[in-house]
C-alpha cells in the first residue's frame, strides 16, 4: 500500500496535475474573468476538441509514426458531414456515422500505404495531407456549409452543470475512458501496444504488426473525425479553413498534448490520461496568456516555448527516474 | 557517357527532358520567354528551400522550421532596411546571421537533449513564427530599397534568365562540393547512415548535427531574402507554404528519410520536375488546388518507385551472394 503512493508521485500525470492546479491558481488570482462562468464554459469547449485531437495523434505515435494528415482528415470529415446534412438531407445520427466512417477510411489509406511501402509515415501523411485537402477544396469549391440542422449545432452551444460545462467535454472524457479501457483491458489494445513497442518481437509472438499499424491509423482517422464533429457543432458550420491551411493548425495541439502527457515518440508507450491532462494544460495556458494581455501575436511564441520546455523537462524527469532506479 | 547511365539520377533527368518536351509540343506557350522567366524564378528559391531540407534529411532528421526561419529572416531583412534604414549589404549579413543562429538553436537543442529533431523543430517553428508575428503584427513591410527591387526584377541581358537564379546555381554547386568532396559532408552522410558506427569511427555527433542545422538555417535565410527580392515586399507569411515542397524535391530525388542517402543533383532534378509540372498545370488552366493534389501524388509515386528499386537491388544482391 505504501509503495503505491510514491509511484504515483513519480509519474508524469502527477506532475501535470500539479502544473494544472498551479496555473489555475495563478490565473484565477492574477486575472479577472478566468473563473467567470463564461470563460470556464468557453474553456471546456476548447479543451474538449484539443483532447480529441491529441488522442487522435497519440494512437499513431504509439506505432512510432505520426499523422500529419490529421487536420486534413478532420476537415474532410466535417465537410463530408456538412454535405450529407445540408445537401442530401440525411438525418443527424447517420450523418455522424458517415463522418466517422469517412475519417476511418482516410486513416486506413494512410495506414495501408505506410505498411505496404515501409516508408516512414511522415512522408506518406505529408503527401496524403495535401491530396485530401486538395480534393476537399476542389469538391467543395472552398464553400462552407452553414445551414446545418439546429439540433446538431445546439449540441455545441448547450450548457450543463449550472451552465459551466459544455457537453462536448463529456464526449471527450468518455472517449478517454473508452480508449483507456481499450488499451488496458482488451486483447486488441494490448496487441496494438505490443506492436508499437517492439515490432519484431510482436511479429514473432504471432501478432500481425501490419494489421495493428493499419488499425492505429484507422483509429486516428476516426478520432480526427470525432474532433471535427465537435468542432463543427461548436462553430455551427462546416468550414474548409476550420483547421487552417492544409489542416496544419491542428498540428501543434496534436503533438503538444501527447508529448507533454508522456507518450513516447519512438512508440510503444502511451498515456491516455496524460494526453488529456496535457491538452487541459495547453488550453489553460493559452487562455491565461490571452487574459494576461500577452497579445495575440505572441501566443504562438509562448506555445512553442512551452512545447520545448515540456519535452526538456520530460527528458530530465526520465533521467532522474532512471538514475534512482539504478541507485536503488 | 556510360557512367552517366549508371547514375541514380539518370531516370530523373529523362523525366525532366520528356515532360519538358511533351509540354512544349502540346502547348508551345510553355517555351515563351515570359513563361521560362516565371519558371526559372520559381526554381531559384525552390532549389534553395529543397537543399535546406536535404541537408537535414542527410543526417536522418527533419527540419519543420525551414519555412519559419525563412519567414523570420525575410521580415528582419525588410524591416531592418525599412525601419532602421540599414544598408542592403549589412541587412543581408544580419539576415544570414539570424538564419544561422536559428539553425544553431535547432541543432544545439537536438543534440543536447537527444529528443527527435521533429519535435524540437516543431517547437522552434512556433517560436520563430511567433517572433515574426510579434514583430510585424501581421503587417508587411512595403518600402524595400530600389536596389533590392531591381535585383529581384533584373534579367541577364536580353535573355529571359532572371538574375536571381545565379545565387541558387552557385549554392547548388557549393553544396555538391560540400556533400561529395569534403570531410564534413561525408561525415554527415555516414552519420545519417548509422549513428552508432559513425560515433565508433570517431565522428562527433554534436559537430555533425549542429553544422547541418546551421547550414540549413543559412540556406533558409537566403531563400527568405530571395523571396523578398522577388515579391518586392516583406510579408510575414513568407515561408508558410514551404513545408510540402521542401520535402517533395528531395524525396522525388530519391532521398531516404532514414538518412545517409541524399544527392544534390537528384534533389535539383526533383525541384525541376516539381516546377515544370506545376507550371504546366497553370498553362493548361487546371484548378490551382489540383497542384496540391498533384504534389502529394508525386511524393507517393516517388516513394513507390524508390521502394521498388530497393527491392530490385536486394533481389540482385541475393542472386550474387548465392553464387
Amino acid at each position: 500500500m505504501n509503495k503505491k503512493i510514491p509511484n504515483f508521485i513519480y509519474t508524469n500525470q502527477f506532475g501535470l496535475l500539479c502544473l494544472v492546479l498551479i496555473f489555475t491558481l495563478i490565473f484565477s488570482t492574477s486575472t479577472d474573468g478566468f473563473t467567470s462562468r463564461f470563460n470556464i464554459f468557453a474553456l471546456s469547449r476548447v479543451i474538449a476538441i484539443d483532447i480529441m485531437i491529441g488522442l487522435a495523434m497519440m494512437v499513431v505515435i504509439l506505432t512510432g509514426g505520426l499523422n500529419l494528415a490529421l487536420g486534413a482528415i478532420g476537415v474532410c470529415a466535417a465537410m463530408f458531414g456538412g454535405w450529407c446534412m445540408e445537401v442530401l438531407g440525411i438525418p443527424i445520427i447517420p450523418s455522424i456515422l458517415l463522418m466517422l466512417g469517412m475519417g476511418s477510411f482516410l486513416g486506413w489509406i494512410n495506414g495501408i500505404i505506410t505498411v505496404k511501402t515501409g516508408v516512414h509515415s511522415f512522408v506518406v501523411t505529408l503527401a496524403t495531407m495535401s491530396i485530401y485537402f486538395g480534393f476537399m477544396t476542389m469538391l467543395t469549391e472552398a464553400e462552407a456549409f452553414r445551414r446545418l440542422p439546429e439540433l446538431f449545432t445546439d449540441f455545441g452551444s448547450a450548457k450543463l452543470f449550472n451552465k459551466y460545462v459544455s457537453p462536448l467535454l463529456l464526449v471527450s472524457v468518455a472517449t478517454c475512458f473508452a480508449l483507456f479501457y481499450l488499451f488496458r483491458f482488451t486483447d486488441i489494445g494490448r496487441k496494438l501496444i505490443a506492436a508499437g513497442a517492439n515490432p519484431e518481437a510482436a511479429e514473432l509472438s504471432g501478432i500481425s504488426v501490419n494489421r495493428m499499424f493499419i488499425y492505429c491509423h484507422m483509429l486516428s482517422g476516426f478520432l480526427g473525425a470525432l474532433a471535427a464533429i465537435l468542432l463543427t457543432t461548436r462553430i455551427g458550420a462546416a468550414i474548409p479553413s476550420m483547421a487552417g491551411q492544409l489542416g496544419m493548425d491542428w498540428l501543434l495541439p496534436a503533438f503538444l498534448a501527447p508529448v507533454i502527457g508522456g507518450t513516447l515518440l519512438s512508440g510503444g508507450k502511451l498515456s491516455v490520461f496524460g494526453t488529456m491532462l496535457g491538452a487541459v494544460l495547453v488550453t489553460l495556458l493559452t487562455n491565461g496568456l490571452y487574459l494576461l494581455d500577452v497579445g495575440e501575436f505572441w501566443i504562438r511564441f509562448f506555445l512553442g516555448i512551452i512545447l520545448l520546455l515540456a519535452v526538456l523537462l520530460d527528458r530530465t524527469r526520465e533521467y532522474f527516474t532512471l538514475k534512482s532506479v539504478i541507485v536503488s | 557517357m556510360a557512367a552517366l547511365f549508371k547514375k541514380d539520377w539518370f531516370g530523373l533527368l529523362i523525366v525532366v527532358i520528356v515532360s519538358g518536351l511533351a509540354i512544349a509540343v502540346l502547348k508551345p506557350a510553355f517555351l515563351s520567354p515570359f513563361n521560362l522567366y516565371v519558371l526559372m524564378v520559381s526554381i531559384s528559391y525552390m532549389l534553395i528551400i529543397a537543399l535546406a531540407q536535404m541537408i537535414i534529411i542527410a543526417i536522418g532528421q527533419m527540419n519543420l522550421s525551414v519555412g519559419a526561419i525563412g519567414g523570420l529572416v525575410a521580415i528582419s531583412f525588410s524591416g531592418l532596411m525599412e525601419v532602421q534604414q540599414v544598408s542592403v549589404p549589412v541587412a543581408v549579413l544580419i539576415g544570414l546571421i539570424i538564419g544561422m543562429l536559428c539553425g544553431f538553436l535547432n541543432g544545439y537543442i537536438t543534440v543536447r537533449s537527444g529528443i527527435s529533431a521533429f519535435i524540437i523543430t516543431l517547437a522552434t517553428l512556433y517560436i520563430f513564427k511567433g517572433i515574426n508575428l510579434g514583430i510585424t503584427e501581421a503587417e508587411p513591410f512595403y518600402n524595400i530599397p530600389e536596389t533590392v527591387k531591381n535585383f529581384g526584377n533584373a534579367k541577364i541581358g536580353n535573355t529571359p534568365i532572371p538574375f536571381l537564379i545565379i545565387i541558387p546555381i552557385i549554392i547548388t554547386f557549393l553544396m555538391w562540393i560540400f556533400m561529395n568532396r569534403t570531410e564534413t559532408g561525408r561525415h554527415m552522410l555516414a552519420y545519417g547512415n548509422s549513428v552508432q558506427s559513425a560515433e565508433l569511427i570517431g565522428i562527433s555527433s554534436s559537430k555533425v548535427v549542429i553544422t547541418a542545422h546551421v547550414i540549413s538555417g543559412f540556406l533558409a535565410a537566403i531563400a527568405g531574402m530571395l523571396v523578398v527580392c522577388r515579391l518586392q515586399l516583406g510579408t510575414p507569411n513568407i515561408g508558410d507554404s514551404w513545408l510540402l515542397p521542401s520535402f517533395a524535391a528531395p524525396v522525388i530525388g530519391g532521398a531516404i528519410l532514414a538518412g545517409g542517402k541524399v544527392d544534390v543533383i537528384a534533389t535539383s532534378l526533383g525541384v525541376l520536375i516539381v516546377a515544370i509540372i506545376s507550371q504546366a498545370l497553370v498553362i493548361f488552366k487546371i484548378d490551382p488546388f489540383f497542384v496540391q493534389i498533384f504534389l502529394g501524388v508525386m511524393i507517393l509515386l516517388a516513394v513507390f518507385v524508390n521502394r521498388y528499386r530497393e527491392y530490385k537491388q536486394e533481389a540482385r544482391r541475393k542472386i550474387f551472394s548465392s553464387e
